[in-house]
């Protein structure tokens, strides 16, 4: 299999209907109703292999659920084609089904009033696994996502943390050969979002299993994926590795110092202060006007107490990457 | 081909059982819920001892005919809601985005959304239709059961084919919702007998109680093959049209980013 996910000028459009304000609105609108095509997914292209792990990103509203929708044989297209593991999705949903494991963060397959241990019971039904077979498996799975302690427990009394754990195995009870994420982390801790992100890794290095996730977690990205793709009001604007991102973006750096004394900084070509606390600044500085050394030659190091170079955080970076792609 | 038909069988079998499992949880609840649907049935019998006292007849049914109109209308209603009670909602779940779980399945997904729910309290009704037959006429309690099922299985499709509709038309749930609550209406009296000319006419399309309440009502009374052949051949039907209608709309399905789950 050269490519566990190929796409090629995929394409959906929803139709809106449109009304003007008020009550005079509502009846224009029910007189003579007005409605506009708005592009989810405006002809994007790309391919996966397998085994990768990529991160599908975008604002609200830029289309990565829709796109991750129409993977799955949840939506039809309206245009292009996608082959995911060699197969339609719109054509052969069930036969992909056994491919494939989808975890939607927002919505939620387990059953609440069953413990998890019966849930997979029901879902390795749902697959067709014979009854040693998914023993076998649940086993394997309660141990490798640590769930013993819980896995006896009606799934309403679970803390969010176990129960996105739960809807994780849920969707490797059957040996998919990838797993769609889609913002599997949302609403949970900092702890347990480290956890998820590990089993996650993981399970990839295990099962070798391809990972398309969708976050608005940067943590997420940055922990899990070396390639990205960017999509914004339908089309992808940006597809690289992680790498070549932070090589290409990590032009400015952050300069956090601590003097005894005040001293100015700003007429530093290349140099943009952020943050001013008396003796303590923050700085933003461009690589690509001035350097790191430059900087330090103009602070007297007499007067330097402690200092802190650092990136700019790659959520900013990509936040410039959704501006950058709003208004091209 | 079989092996997938077992497959399904199975899952949706044991989709059923969790959901009746999840109903006894509650001991309480189950048993008042199944109880008090048969009581609420039984109220009204009291309504037809009074208009049997004005009258013999309504519409050529005598109160042996009504209970067993009651008796068919109630255990089908009963069968329909205990196996199929998401075919009701189906408009809901399509509106509410909640095939996406049963779309990423490898299953039927018609079929394993409408056996996803149970309701409790239509087991009072099977009950009570069961209850009504051994009283009024034991000896028919087999072909009872059977035109109860053929009923069920015409009564969930044409749940199905209405609520398919919210594919294409938004808050067509209200559709749905008519022409369910007109069927359950007509099906407890005998307006077959009573109404003439146009009601008829809706009697057989719009709101077809005839193929699903009154020609069984007749067929368990007095057996007939053409008859027979009518009920049969509007199940097989109205069923095939449901299908075919809900798989058509499902290439407009939208889904929607409502944060939702099971909720059971």
């Amino acid at each position: 299999m050269d490519y566990a996910i190929q796409v090629t000028n995929l394409k959906k459009t929803y139709k809106v209907k449109q009304k003007e304000k008020g009550l005079i609105g509502s009846m224009k609108s029910f007189i003579h109703p007005m409605y506009k095509e708005i592009d989810a997914v405006d002809n994007i292209s790309f391919s996966v292999t397998p085994g990768e792990v990529i991160a599908f990103l975008g604002p609200n509203g830029a289309g990565k659920s829709t796109t991750i929708k129409m993977l799955t044989g949840i939506l039809y297209p309206n245009q292009g084609y996608c082959k995911v593991w060699g197969l339609d999705p719109s054509k052969h949903r069930k036969k992909l089904a056994y491919h494939i494991g989808t975890v939607f963060g927002q919505k939620e397959q387990l059953w609440m009033h069953l413990t998890p241990y019966d849930n997979f019971q029901f879902f390795a039904a749902v697959y067709d696994m014979k009854k040693e077979e998914a023993n076998q498996r649940i086993q394997e799975l309660i141990e490798v996502f640590e769930l013993e302690e819980f896995v006896n427990t009606p799934v309403r009394n679970l803390s969010l943390g176990q129960r996105i754990r739960c809807e994780i195995v849920t969707s490797l009870i059957h040996h998919p050969d990838i797993l769609f994420l889609d913002e599997p982390t949302i609403g949970l801790d900092p702890v347990v979002k480290e956890n998820i992100r590990s089993l996650i890794k993981k399970m990839n290095k295990e099962f070798h299993t391809t990972i398309f996730l969708t976050s608005h977690d940067i943590g997420d990205i940055e922990k899990l994926c070396k390639r990205i793709i960017i999509v914004n009001h339908g089309k992808i604007v940006l597809d690289d590795s992680m790498e070549e991102i932070k090589y290409h973006y990590l032009h400015k750096k952050i300069l956090e110092v601590k003097l005894k004394e005040e001293m100015e900084l700003s007429h530093i070509p290349g140099v943009t202060v952020i943050k001013s606390k008396g003796a303590n600044l923050k700085l933003e500085l461009d690589t690509n006007v001035t350097t790191v050394g430059e900087v330090m030659n103009q602070i007297d190091t007499n007067n330097l107490i402690d200092i802190n170079i650092s990136n700019i955080p790659l959520e900013q970076i990509i936040t410039q990457i959704y501006k950058r792609g709003d208004e091209s | 081909m079989l092996t997938a038909a077992k497959n399904q069988l199975r899952v949706s079998a044991l989709s059923i059982k969790y959901n009746l499992m999840r109903e006894m949880t509650n001991h309480a609840s189950f048993i008042i819920s199944v109880i008090f649907m048969m009581l609420n049935n039984a109220t009204f019998i009291i309504q037809w001892i009074i208009l049997f006292s004005i009258r013999s007849d309504f519409g050529g049914y005598r109160m042996k005919q009504v209970m067993l109109l009651w008796a068919i209308a109630c255990s089908s209603y009963g069968i329909a809601h205990i196996l199929f009670n998401k075919a009701f909602t189906i408009s809901d779940s399509i509106m509410k985005g909640q095939l996406d779980s049963f779309l990423v399945q490898p299953k039927n997904v018609l079929i394993s959304l409408i056996t996803s729910e149970t309701n409790t309290s239509s087991i009072g009704d099977l009950l009570y239709g069961i209850v009504v037959v051994l009283i009024v006429c034991p000896e028919k309690i087999g072909i009872y059961f059977l035109f109860s099922i053929f009923s069920a299985i015409s009564f969930t499709a044409i749940a199905i084919q209405f609520g398919s509709f919210a594919f294409w038309i938004v808050r067509s749930d209200v559709i749905a919702d008519y022409v369910i609550s007109s069927m359950i209406h007509f099906s407890t009296y005998p307006a077959d007998g009573i109404f003439k000319g146009v009601t008829k006419l809706i009697l057989y399309t719009i709101v077809p109680v005839e193929f699903v309440n009154y020609m069984p009502l007749r067929l368990i009374l007095h057996f007939n093959f053409e008859e027979f052949l009518y009920v049969l051949l509007f199940s097989v039907g109205i069923t095939t049209i449901a299908i075919v209608t809900f798989y058509r709309g499902l290439r407009h399905y939208s889904s929607t980013n409502l944060m939702c789950g099971r909720i059971n």
